[in-house]
């Protein structure tokens, strides 16, 4: 009994001491690192001078949204000589983040999803400002495999799907006898249950539930050569590596806006066009007036976004890399954000 | 066993059984009444059946949001707490960096060896060290950091909630209910509130992890101190011990394995979970993963959700006090004084550290890294390419996929469908009484009449009511509850009979329970096609692992002496499995079974990213949109709560003694 005492009394000092001589090493090293915190990517960039606070760009999981941070990192570093620290989080975390300003920014976001969180945290609460638009325009809509409108070119419109025959193609397990139209994730705008309604299609909304199993469902069909038709949008890198043909809706008219912000169940026309923009915390112009204005001009066009995504999902390049080599090439282009 | 000891008296028992036999013919005429009843009037759940949860959990997040700068629930309570937090996981990572990972890998090979002996250091230090391998060794860390933090706190509230729930039947009934929820009720539906509560980043991500992996840590502590032999603690009680040393003196040493079994469990279900807590926003391994998933990178998912396995594993094996000898190929280590193996392990650690830090050992060399994706790539591609279809005999996953949806799932969902909600019921609650009398059918159906309350949800065509949500996903638990037992307890036995079997198995139940089921979301899809069948199939892996387990733990805790007895009659071993294993096992399989049902319940959410649709979709739904759907994801949650608790109650009851009580 004793001994077993003495010796975890030991163990108990031997691990005091130890950790003692860590701290004593852990002191020097944390003036070399800068304290830079795990939540931050060390991005490879440009090694620029910067000092003060750091800005906090949110990279959502997508292309897109990660070339915007990692430029606007390139040029505040290297020009306004401040840190910025990129956080990866979800895109709905990213709102409560700049609620309480540990998020100053986001560079892309969809209005078409977070309606209710312009309402709330910019137009209600007034945590959040909108920074204007970021250029690109993105467009949410009905796809299929180019495969399936070679083979029955009326599918190229919605009223080819009126035929039950062909609708029918579309059909699995879940849906029974109606063809299927698959929804990836809920959490997305969706219209297409009230589309399919009131345009009197014979099909069946299923929801797949996530934008992977969205993607799985695609190989499957490219794999057996089978129809199907979803939800899907531009831009997105598997349109590098699948050939999908938009299915034309109907032209969006003045009663479908109404229907879309009423909710009452009546929208039956083609998804709007997303024009994506930026927010901001309501505190980054007083934390950092210079970088709030750089980021409020910051643009890109839908051609400068989508080279920049090349460089990553067709040339395996990562964000920062990708970011940088466009800084290097298209000075004019950022130069006029800094003005 | 107990109910031997209780016999009652000749005459009294066959009085009992009269009675019993009248009991029984009334509830029987009962039951057939209420169904009567039920087809008369209760065909549809009737609008006025709406306790307006939605609007109530709607308003109080959107009140939380308005006032989260101002109130004192925050600015007293939750901000420090976050910030508590948040210093807790910097504070544990910035440990983690300053020993580097040769400090880490010797640091773990030593608390095993302090733990277990050197079986337990050598399996721990190599589980690090393969982290490493597979993973980048700063999200590594970082996930570990997370993970300690929420497994302290999972123990430091957990074994006193366990302690408490032992002592007292009725705080059991409430620890039992609070337990249910926090391991059942899917994290998308507090996600929202955890945000607001706790701001980005680290906080959120150890409270989620903490919730979920409370539940094992109280259940058995509760489970081993309720074990421990009646005589112990009547010998305490005459040497006149008092409560409290009573419980530190005997019932925790006594219940010693349980609580470990009850650490694994914390671990097992905290990893579980980093993938989730990740989208707070920590970039560490389950950030890697949902970036690999949006590439639709299976490999590089895989390979960041085997880091995460392995994370999990290396604590395991130093926490389970694995004292078995070292394997006879290996060395024996010389029979040194424990002074001087401690010397030695901390002059290890030390060595490990100071050179790693003098060298700037910052990352695992490049030849000790292991590239896992591409082998997974070609290994889930073969899968994808040659079980989906034209497998002899079976057809391919997607035939039994198909048959699943059309002959089973759809079958039996339009039944309860079909049936007037009230029919449900009832039929539960007949269930319930045959189970164990009519306080248990009335707590069930309570349970079922809960979610009828819960209101609308939209649909086609107009609102309906959530009761359709939650037979639809009834219908899939059912399904998938039945396979996985059908998997489970077979093999559950089997590796409860042979040491080979358990250790073959062993490494997949782990995988089975840790590996982030995102990593699997696109095989499954793929090989499944999104819907119903891909959602169950998701259950049912994640499922079995706690049965087999428990089975195994269950056969292998049967004392020896009614075996030999059974032996020395010249039982042969089948007989001997059937008639004395299995019985004297039965506790433990029966909370297999109703772990089984509890994980099932608790993957309904990971089914719904699949296609399965049901309540778990509402949930989802809770985390995407919070200003508009918290409401109606609240209820979908509550709602597999009580689906959860009311399938636990029944297949608990099972686990009992029937005669003990019957009221």
């Amino acid at each position: 009994m004793r001994s077993t005492r003495r010796t975890s009394r030991l163990a108990v000092a031997g691990l005091v001491i130890s950790s003692l001589v860590l701290a004593a090493c852990g002191d020097d090293e944390e003036d070399a690192g800068g304290g830079d915190s795990p939540t931050s990517s060390a991005a490879p960039s440009e090694s620029c001078e910067t000092s003060g606070d750091a800005i906090k760009l949110a990279v959502n999981p997508w292309t897109g949204s990660a070339v915007n941070a990692y430029v606007a990192k390139a040029v505040i570093e290297c020009n306004l000589g401040t840190p910025v620290e990129i956080i990866e989080i979800d895109e709905n975390a990213t709102w409560v983040g700049l609620d309480d300003a540990s998020i100053d920014a986001v560079l892309e976001v969809w209005p078409s999803g977070h309606a209710a969180d312009y309402e709330q945290y910019i137009t209600t609460k007034g945590t959040v400002v909108d920074i204007g638009l970021l250029g690109p325009e993105a467009k949410i809509g009905w796809f299929v495999p180019k495969s399936v409108v070679d083979e029955h070119p009326e599918l190229a419109t919605w009223e080819g799907f009126l035929d039950p025959e062909l609708a029918k193609l579309f059909a699995t397990a879940e849906s029974g006898d109606l063809g299927q139209f698959t929804m990836g994730d809920p959490s997305y705008v969706t219209y297409d249950e009230q589309i399919i309604a009131n345009l009197g299609l014979p099909l069946k909304y299923v929801v797949a539930g996530s934008e992977a199993a969205l993607l799985a469902a695609i190989d499957q069909a490219v794999a057996d050569g089978t129809p199907v038709l979803m939800q899907f949008w531009k831009p997105h890198w598997k349109h590098l590596e699948v050939e999908l043909v938009e299915v034309k809706l109907p032209d969006v008219t003045p009663e479908c806006e109404a229907a879309a912000a009423s909710g009452d169940g009546s929208y039956a026309c083609d998804y709007p066009v997303d024009a994506l923009y930026k927010a901001a915390s309501v505190q980054l112009e007083a934390k950092n007036a210079p970088v709030f204005n750089m980021l409020s001009k910051m643009q890109l066009t839908t051609e400068q976004q989508s080279e920049i995504a090349g460089y990553v999902d067709r040339d395996g390049m990562s964000p920062a890399e990708a970011a940088q080599k466009w800084v290097d090439e298209n000075a004019a282009v950022w130069q006029a954000w800094l003005a | 066993m107990a109910s031997v000891d209780t016999l009652p008296p000749a005459h009294l028992e066959a009085e009992a059984v009269a009675k019993r036999q009248r009991e029984r013919l009334l509830g029987f005429g009962v039951f057939a009444a209420l169904l009567v009843a039920a087809w008369v009037v209760g065909h549809e759940v009737p609008d006025w059946m709406d306790l307006d949860v939605q609007g109530w959990a709607q308003d109080r997040y959107t009140w939380t949001i308005q006032n989260s700068d101002t109130h004192w629930l925050f600015t007293v309570f939750l901000n420090p707490a976050s910030d508590f937090l948040n210093w807790a996981v910097e504070h544990v990572f910035d440990l983690l960096e300053a020993l580097r990972w040769p400090g880490v890998v010797a640091l773990t090979a030593m608390i095993g060896w302090r733990t277990g002996g050197p079986r337990a250091a050598l399996a721990g230090g190599l589980a690090m060290l393969a982290v490493g391998a597979v993973a980048p060794w700063d999200k590594a860390m970082l996930t570990l950091s997370i993970m300690v933090v929420a497994v302290v706190m999972a123990l430091v509230v957990g074994v006193p909630l366990g302690v408490i729930a032992a002592r007292s039947d009725r705080a059991e009934k409430i620890i039992r209910v609070v337990l249910d929820t926090a391991q059942v009720m899917p994290v998308y539906v507090y996600f929202a509130p955890l945000l607001t509560g706790f701001g980005i980043g680290y906080p959120p991500a150890v409270m989620a992890t903490f919730i979920y992996a409370l539940p094992p840590a109280t259940r058995l502590t509760n489970l081993g101190i309720r074990q421990v032999p009646v005589v112990l603690n009547e010998v305490g009680q005459s040497f006149g011990t008092t409560s409290w040393q009573q419980l530190l003196k005997v019932q925790l040493p006594v219940a010693r394995k349980s609580i470990l079994l009850g650490l694994n469990q914390v671990i097992m279900m905290a990893f579980a979970i980093v993938v989730l807590a990740s989208l707070f926003g920590p970039s560490d391994l389950g950030r890697l993963v949902l970036n690999a998933l949006q590439k639709q990178e299976v490999g590089e998912a895989f390979a960041a959700g085997i880091g995460i396995v392995l994370l999990a594993v290396a604590l395991d094996r130093i926490s389970t006090g694995d004292r078995r000898p070292l394997p006879r190929w290996m060395p024996t280590p010389p029979q040194w004084g424990r002074r001087v193996w401690l010397a030695l392990g901390i002059g290890t650690v030390v060595a490990a550290v100071v050179c790693a830090r003098a060298f700037e050992l910052d990352v695992l060399p490049s030849w000790m890294l292991i590239d896992a994706a591409s082998p997974i790539d070609d290994a889930v591609d073969w899968v994808q390419n040659n079980l989906r279809k034209d497998v002899p005999v079976i057809g391919g996953t997607q035939a039994i996929s198909d048959f699943l949806v059309v002959h089973i799932i759809d079958p039996i969902q339009r039944f309860l469908l079909w049936l007037p909600w009230l029919a449900v019921v009832t039929g539960v609650a007949f269930v319930g009484w045959l189970s164990r009398g009519w306080r248990l059918a009335a707590g069930v159906a309570l349970c079922l009449v809960l979610i009828g309350f819960m209101g609308t949800v939209p649909g086609a065509g107009g609102r309906k009511p959530l009761w359709d949500e939650a037979m639809n996903t009834l219908s899939q638990v059912i399904v998938a509850i039945v396979l996985a037992v059908l998997i489970a307890f077979p093999l559950g036995v089997w590796a409860g009979r042979s040491d080979r079997v358990e250790r073959v198995l062993k490494p997949f139940l782990d995988l089975a329970q840790v590996l982030p089921q995102f990593v699997y979301l696109i095989p499954v899809v793929f090989l499944f096609s999104a819907g119903r069948a891909a959602g169950v199939v998701a259950c049912v892996v994640y499922a079995i692992p706690p049965l087999i387990r428990l089975t195994a733990l269950g056969l292998r805790e049967v004392p020896h002496a009614p075996r030999e007895a059974a032996t020395s009659f010249g039982a042969t071993p089948r007989q001997e499995l059937l008639h004395v294993q299995l019985p004297l096992a039965r506790k433990a399989i029966l909370l297999g079974v109703n772990q089984t049902v509890l994980m099932v319940l608790a993957t309904v959410i990971i089914a719904a990213l699949v296609g399965a649709g049901g309540l778990g979709l509402l949930a989802y739904t809770a985390a995407a949109k919070p200003n508009v759907n918290l409401g109606q994801g609240m209820a979908g949650g509550l709602s597999i709560v009580f689906l959860a608790i009311m399938l636990d109650r029944i297949t608990q009851a099972w686990g009992r003694d029937p005669d003990t009580s019957r009221t």
